[in-house]
């Protein structure tokens, strides 16, 4: 096991979680009028019906696969009398659609963002970035899904490796070798997939917080009282303090 | 309820998961606290104090505002909503405030605010540098810098070349106070000039330096002929400068013109009302050559080519003098034109080349009445008895004792006969009448053709005349055919000879069935309407060199029409916020009058047309304007010479006035123990003593200091640009043009082969923003805002004054107009002890209208002293020469406080006297009283407040007893019951706080010719037509016709057709032939993004627009060049050269383009191809022209007033080539 092995399988995820934390703590603290999905719904709405959901919908489902993958240990699911195959038919099946519907999302979000003028006048060099390293995480995944199911190469089990390094991290005990022998297309899409999460929050991905999942559960009118009222007491708030007191 | 089972299930599920109750019928859940959510959003828009103020820009809005101020900084602002009403059955004044006034409060905090005191590094270390060689002394120091050719030389060099370094308050005010000083002792007060425009928009800022100026006997410059926005036809028609409608009289009008104005867009606040007025069945007609934005409301759209408003106009009144005064009379015009035009009155023929040309009106002189006056009382024949009549009203009357109680428009029972056609005993006659719309090949001269009048003969002191009437020359010169008269005419409408439709259709392009349709309308509305058809006309027609004689072809339609006079009829000209309506205290308090008079009062255009050198440019002789019927008044000479010839002649201001300091002249005068008037007129007679003008490049008659405020004279107004730069500034410049060959360079004006190059010695500008000016100005001061101080505003478009008021004190180092001439007043004091102290200045004073002095030249026949056609006299042939004591040790003293001329001599204004004293006692306790010094005992005018309420004080329009003093004044003149107008308002006096409460509405005064008596709707004359008070002018009517000698030499004694300058053949081809060229006319209009309450460089503005400077053009022309939209071009001809981007239009006829008014050089302007410069304002391709019959004075209405005639700043002529450039672009 090499130095760039333990950079890669421990310090990086370690990294990647106290920046993807600290981050966005910073970034909530410091930056709410900024934290928004920047929506170019108005600007072109004929494409961004069928792309946005198709891409949202399938990265809601590669997410459940990522924590049914990685977290649940393969004891688990084989308690429940899923066997190996079964439980890799399903992944795949699954995977792979998930995986295709979010890869022509974000293709057509792209195609979308790159051609339509104004949506592009709108685009900052920090959504480039972004869309570059999202774009490469799922394709990637992508071709991990297709190298563990088979269809290219030999096929590999993750959950023996790559799932107990993930959970190893977690656990605060980590073991990096595990990883040192993945394949490698498995070793460089969870680089990919830990880059996403470290520029995280400072795009405009952090608007995945904010998804109002609350509003299914909400009556549409809120009433907010005032509570106890004493005018002009309110303290100043962060950047509206009072000059020359 | 929930929409389904699946949101109710949800919703209750729900009701587990967060707090708060939620509602049984499960649509609203109330939660406890959370409000801090929304606190950012309440921030944003809570305040902390509310102030009324409004925007001090040329702006006829005069709309105000609320400015918010939150933690002591200006938020933004909302428009006020408290204006007086209109009165029923009209649409009210608000909502008015536009984009632009919405978007000023940017400016506050902007990068483009000037902060602090800067002067030019240069200068400064050099003043410091003599400063210490001196001693300390500052007025050695400044005349060792300015004296030093290298040093001058060398700051003279870096205008406009940024190095601009901060100083202190301190420093910069001793340092322009001993430019003020020594400037003064060495060349003289009238070697030291102010301009500031348009008071109206801030009275008391624009007082604050004109009354430093003024005291120190500098001059102020004129802004209103200088901007082109004075309209010369009006002095020459009414007597009288712009006097319209207010907006919401447009709702009173039935048919509605809009001629080359733009009201949506440069009248926004207000074209509500002609929107609204559609809906009340008002016929709206717009004439444009583009698709301008109010073509949109319009039912017809003219669109003539630029500058040919004239030819339509013309054919406009064939129709209307042939179909309502010849074939059918409609009785209202008829009586109308009899009692208040010039139409009945008689005028002489005299023979010319075997037939006859109109001369001059035939006067009680003419007659044999040897009485007072004489030669001024105009005489008409009486229908009744078919004797000459001499008519109360006019001139004649108006001064002197006999005319007392008769100078009024009563005709006494007689019934002026209009024409002599037809009468017993008259002949007819051949008349001569020139045309200008042939033989412009070789000059602007043009051709002759042959009319008919009928004609008797009248027996005067000079033998028998042949003698018509005006209404006769009238139809004469519209081409109205009438039985039995001699001569070539029309034979109908489809007739293409002058003045028909069909002959103005080659000319405009306007379809003649068109023009005689749109002519018939206006008239037949008029008669139906009872004189409610009106025009709007704007700087579109009155921006051209001639455009005094296309308006007086509009103004024969109102004025044949019955419309002046009457609500919801007549002209209205709106360019230039003019109308300063507390006038007569604006004036004492800007002009000093309180302390000395006469002031020093000079027409802008005249100025910069000698002292930038664009005289030497100028290829077009005055000979080429004459008329072929002309006398050869103007053979071989110069427009210089005119101007040379009205100076001396006492017509026009002209200063610097003498080749030797006046101080000076005092002193030798003194001597001599001689009067000063005698002893300048001795010295003028032998030639010791020239004026400035006949030799303007001599540094002794250079302009020397000059500082500007409220302007932005080289960003905005410089039309010639670059010959500024080049001889005023002594810098860069990118005129290309040649010097005038030796034969066509002026004869009575000396010509130095070496043109000065700078020959300002000191350039201040004062403002808050940085503009072109200040970038090339030595010393920049920084000025408080709009939202920063306490002024005053009117408009002519709304009959009410508001103010100003401060929102937050003038941050950084910024002080208001007031203040900081306040502290320039001191400092010249101070520095002046022992320097000049107190000295006489002999001030040269024109011949002034409103004043006897417009009795002068009788028959406004030329006789020229210096050509020995008369003895010089001063006030008759020549300026007076006043003599003015001045302590220069006092100005500051004086300048704050009220001095006591006010009540000794009163105040006067268009000849009307009034009596203040009451006032001044008023204001004594209301200001309080200057405790010690040379102005002890005298009422504070120290500080802002102060100023207004001295303005409000002092005038008719804002104090009914000063109105009802003034009106019983006129009522001895007239012999009129006028007072009752102002009567029920006399104890009405409308104090400051008033109007910073809400706009208050004005008290009628004799200050303006309309009445807003009973609430009725201001319109101009409605006293001159109701109460029979005369017009200002030589018959006391409304001239068309105008028989000064000049105005017959350039053949405009009637109105005309005169086509734009043809800049082509006097200034020679102006391509350069590299590259695809196109020659297109030049434009500057006003932009819907700066103009008016604003300017270009405001950073919303420049969002909502492109931004930048650009030219607007049309595809024909752009495919020309092989331009597209967006790309840049270059536009140059011999006065500079412009980049800007081209905006490629449909909008646009082709030939024709626009860059819009005021692009400064501050906001992307990079290098140019043609001069490697950084290129051009708007008026970099400009040049000034001089229109001789502008300089024409001491005759009746042609008499000098501030602002009210001379010379205009025209540029609309002006042709420019354009190219496409590298897109490469360099700053």
């Amino acid at each position: 096991m090499s130095t760039a092995d333990i950079l890669l399988w421990v310090a990086l995820p370690y990294a990647t979680i106290a920046t993807f934390v600290v981050g966005t703590i910073w970034r909530y603290r410091y930056d709410k009028f900024g934290w928004t999905t920047r929506s170019s719904q108005l600007y072109e709405r004929r494409l961004i019906r069928i792309a946005s959901p198709l891409f949202h919908i399938g990265i809601l489902a590669v997410l459940v696969g990522h924590v049914v993958g990685l977290v649940i240990p393969e004891s688990w699911t084989e308690a429940l009398g899923v066997s190996e195959s079964l439980y890799h038919a399903m992944a795949v099946a699954l995977g792979l659609f998930a995986g295709a519907a979010t890869l022509v999302g974000i293709v057509l979000l792209i195609y979308r963002r790159r051609t339509v003028g104004p949506v592009f006048a709108a685009t900052t060099r920090n959504d480039k970035t972004m869309y570059v390293f999202l774009g490469a995480a799922i394709a990637l995944g992508l071709l991990t899904t297709l190298v563990g199911a088979g269809v290219l190469g030999e096929g590999h089990n993750y959950r023996e490796d790559v799932s107990v390094w993930f959970r190893s991290i977690l656990l605060f005990q980590p073991q990096p070798e595990l990883m040192a022998e993945a394949p490698l297309s498995f070793r460089v899409h969870a680089v990919a997939g830990m880059l996403v999460f470290v520029i995280w929050p400072f795009t405009r991905l952090v608007h995945a917080f904010s998804a109002p999942l609350g509003y299914l559960f909400r009556p549409y009118v809120v009433y907010r009282d005032r509570g106890p009222h004493d005018p002009g007491s309110r303290a100043a708030r962060p950047g509206w303090e009072r000059i020359g007191q | 309820m929930p929409s389904s089972a699946t949101d109710e299930f949800l919703v209750r599920a729900g009701r587990f998961l967060a707090r708060g109750e939620v509602s049984e019928d499960l649509r609203t859940v109330t939660k406890h606290g959370g409000r801090d959510a929304d606190a950012f959003y309440r921030d944003r828009w809570s305040h902390d104090k509310v102030v009324r103020s409004t925007h001090g820009v040329n702006c006829t809005g005069s709309c105000s505002w609320k400015v918010y101020v939150k933690d002591g900084i200006i938020t933004w602002e909302t428009q006020q909503t408290d204006y007086p009403t209109v009165g029923p059955d009209s649409p009210e004044y608000e909502p008015r405030g536009c984009p632009r006034g919405a978007a000023f409060s940017w400016y506050t905090y902007s990068p483009t605010r000037v902060r602090y005191p800067y002067v030019r590094g240069v200068l400064l270390d050099a003043y410091r540098a003599a400063k210490a060689a001196n001693g300390g002394d500052p007025v050695q120091a400044w005349r060792a810098v300015t004296g030093d050719p290298e040093t001058r030389r060398r700051y003279h060099r870096a205008r406009g070349k940024g190095g601009l370094v901060r100083a202190s308050w301190a420093e910069t005010i001793e340092l322009i106070s001993a430019a003020h000083v020594a400037t003064i002792d060495t060349y003289g007060p009238d070697r030291v000039f102010g301009f500031s425009p348009i008071p109206a928009m801030s009275m008391a800022s624009h007082a604050s330096g004109a009354r430093f100026i003024s005291l120190l006997g500098g001059s102020m410059l004129s802004f209103y002929d200088w901007y082109c926005d004075l309209p010369v036809a009006s002095p020459q028609v009414f007597g009288d400068q712009t006097d319209v409608p207010e907006s919401a009289d447009w709702w009173n009008a039935s048919y509605l013109i809009m001629w080359g104005a733009n009201v949506p867009q440069t009248r926004t606040p207000d074209a509500h009302f002609m929107a609204e007025a559609r809906y009340r069945g008002q016929k709206v007609v717009t004439v444009s050559p583009d698709y301008a934005d109010n073509t949109k409301f319009a039912d017809e759209w003219l669109s003539p080519h630029p500058g040919t408003d004239g030819a339509l106009a013309m054919a406009m009144g064939h129709v209307v003098l042939k179909e309502f005064f010849v074939e059918r009379q409609v009785p209202r015009f008829v009586e109308y034109v009899k009692r208040y035009s010039d139409l009945p009155f008689l005028v002489t023929l005299r023979e010319k080349d075997g037939a006859y040309v109109p001369d001059k009106f035939v006067t009680a002189a003419d007659l044999g009445d040897v009485g007072e006056h004489a030669a001024f009382k105009t005489v008409l024949v009486d229908a009744a008895t078919g004797r000459p009549h001499v008519p109360n009203g006019s001139m004649g009357f108006r001064y002197g004792a006999e005319g007392e109680g008769r100078w009024n428009l009563d005709l006494e029972g007689v019934d002026p006969a209009l024409s002599l056609h037809g009468a017993v005993g008259v002949a007819t006659a051949e008349v001569l009448l020139p045309r200008f719309d042939t033989g412009q090949e070789s000059g602007e001269g043009g051709g002759v053709h042959r009319r008919g009048v009928p004609a008797a003969e009248l027996a005067t002191t000079a033998g028998p005349r042949l003698v018509t009437t005006v209404f006769d020359l009238m139809l004469a010169q519209y081409g109205v055919r009438r039985e039995g008269l001699p001569g070539e005419w029309p034979t109908g409408y489809d007739d293409p000879t002058p003045y028909t439709p069909a002959w103005q259709e080659g000319i405009t392009g306007v379809p003649a069935a068109m023009a005689e349709r749109i002519g018939r309308e206006f008239a037949q509305n008029a008669e139906d309407s009872g004189g409610r058809s009106m025009i709007i006309l704007g700087a579109g027609t009155n921006h051209w060199f001639h455009s005094d004689i296309i308006y007086r072809t509009f103004l024969v339609l109102t004025t044949l029409c019955a419309t002046q006079g009457v609500n919801g009829g007549g002209w209205a000209h709106y360019v230039g916020q003019e109308k300063c309506r507390p006038v007569t205290g604006w004036a004492q308090v800007a002009f000093g009058l309180d302390w000395s008079r006469p002031p020093r009062q000079m027409i802008g255009t005249a100025f910069w047309y000698v002292n930038t050198d664009q005289w030497r440019y100028d290829a077009m002789g005055a000979d080429q304007l004459a008329s072929p019927l002309g006398e050869g008044r103007f053979a071989g000479r110069a427009m210089m010479d005119t101007l040379a010839q009205s100076a001396r002649s006492g017509w026009m201001p002209s200063f610097p006035s003498l080749n030797r300091n006046p101080l000076t002249i005092a002193e030798e005068a003194r001597a001599a123990g001689m009067e000063p008037a005698a002893y300048v007129a001795e010295q003028l007679r032998s030639g010791a003593l020239r004026f400035a003008v006949e030799d303007p490049d001599a540094p002794e008659n250079w302009p020397r200091v000059l500082t500007l405020w409220r302007a932005n004279l080289l960003g905005s107004s410089s039309k010639g640009n670059e010959y500024f730069l080049k001889h005023l500034l002594g810098t860069d410049h990118a005129v290309r043009a040649e010097e005038t060959p030796p034969e066509s360079r002026p004869q009575e004006v000396t010509w130095r082969d070496e043109a000065p190059a700078g020959k300002l010695d000191l350039l201040v500008s004062i403002d808050f923003r940085m503009t072109s000016s200040g970038l090339f100005g030595d010393v920049l001061l920084p000025a408080a805002t709009w939202y920063e101080k306490h002024d005053l505003s009117s408009t002519d478009m709304h009959p009410y004054v508001h103010a100003f008021t401060p929102a937050i004190d003038p941050p950084w180092e910024t002080r208001s107009d007031w203040d900081i001439f306040q502290a320039l007043g001191r400092g010249v004091s101070e520095l002046a002890k022992g320097v000049l102290d107190t000295r006489t200045d002999i001030v040269t004073v024109p011949l002034q209208h409103d004043t006897p002095d417009e009795l002068a030249v009788p028959g406004g026949v030329v006789r020229d002293w210096m050509r020995g056609e008369v003895d010089l006299v001063p006030g008759v042939t020549a300026p007076k020469f006043v003599a003015v004591d001045r302590d220069y040790t006092a100005i500051g003293a004086r300048m704050s406080a009220l001095g006591p001329l006010v009540e000794q001599l009163g105040t006067l204004t268009k000849g009307v006297q009034m009596d203040p004293t009451p006032e001044v006692a008023v204001l004594a306790r209301a200001n309080g009283v200057i405790p010690d010094g040379p102005a002890a005992g005298r009422p504070a005018l120290v500080t802002d407040v102060h100023a207004c309420e001295t303005i409000l004080a002092l005038s008719g329009t804002t104090n009914g007893r000063i109105a009802v003093d003034g009106f019983r004044d006129l009522e001895r003149r007239t012999g009129r019951r006028l007072a009752d107008l102002a009567e029920d308002e006399e104890g009405k006096r409308i104090r400051f706080v008033d109007t910073q409460a809400r706009p208050v509405p004005v008290i009628t005064s004799p200050e303006w010719s309309g009445s807003e008596h009973g609430g009725r709707r201001y319109t101009a004359f409605a006293i001159n037509v109701e109460r029979l008070k005369p017009w200002h002018t030589l018959t006391g009517r409304q001239h068309c016709f105008l028989d000064h000698d000049w105005m017959a030499e350039v053949g405009e004694q009637l109105p005309t057709f005169r086509p734009p300058l043809n800049m082509h053949r006097i200034f020679g081809d102006q391509s350069t032939g590299v590259g695809k060229e196109v020659t297109v006319r030049y434009l500057t209009p006003h932009s819907k993004w700066s103009i008016h309450s604003e300017y270009q460089d405001n950073l919303f503005m420049l969002s909502l627009s492109r931004g930048g400077p650009e030219i607007w053009m049309s595809r024909e022309d752009a495919e020309t060049i092989g331009v597209r939209d967006n790309e840049w071009i270059e536009a140059y001809n011999r006065n500079g050269v412009v980049v800007a981007r081209a905006v490629v239009s449909h909008r646009m006829p082709e030939g024709t383009v626009y860059m819009y008014h005021a692009k400064d050089r501050v906001v992307d302007v990079p290098r140019t191809e043609t001069s490697g410069l950084r290129g051009g304002i708007h008026n970099s391709l400009t040049r000034l022209m001089i229109k001789p019959t502008h300089v024409i004075g001491g005759y009746a209405q042609l008499s000098f007033a501030f602002n009210y005639l001379g010379p205009t700043g025209n540029q609309r002529d002006e042709v420019t080539v354009i190219r496409r450039r590298s897109q490469e672009v360099e700053y």
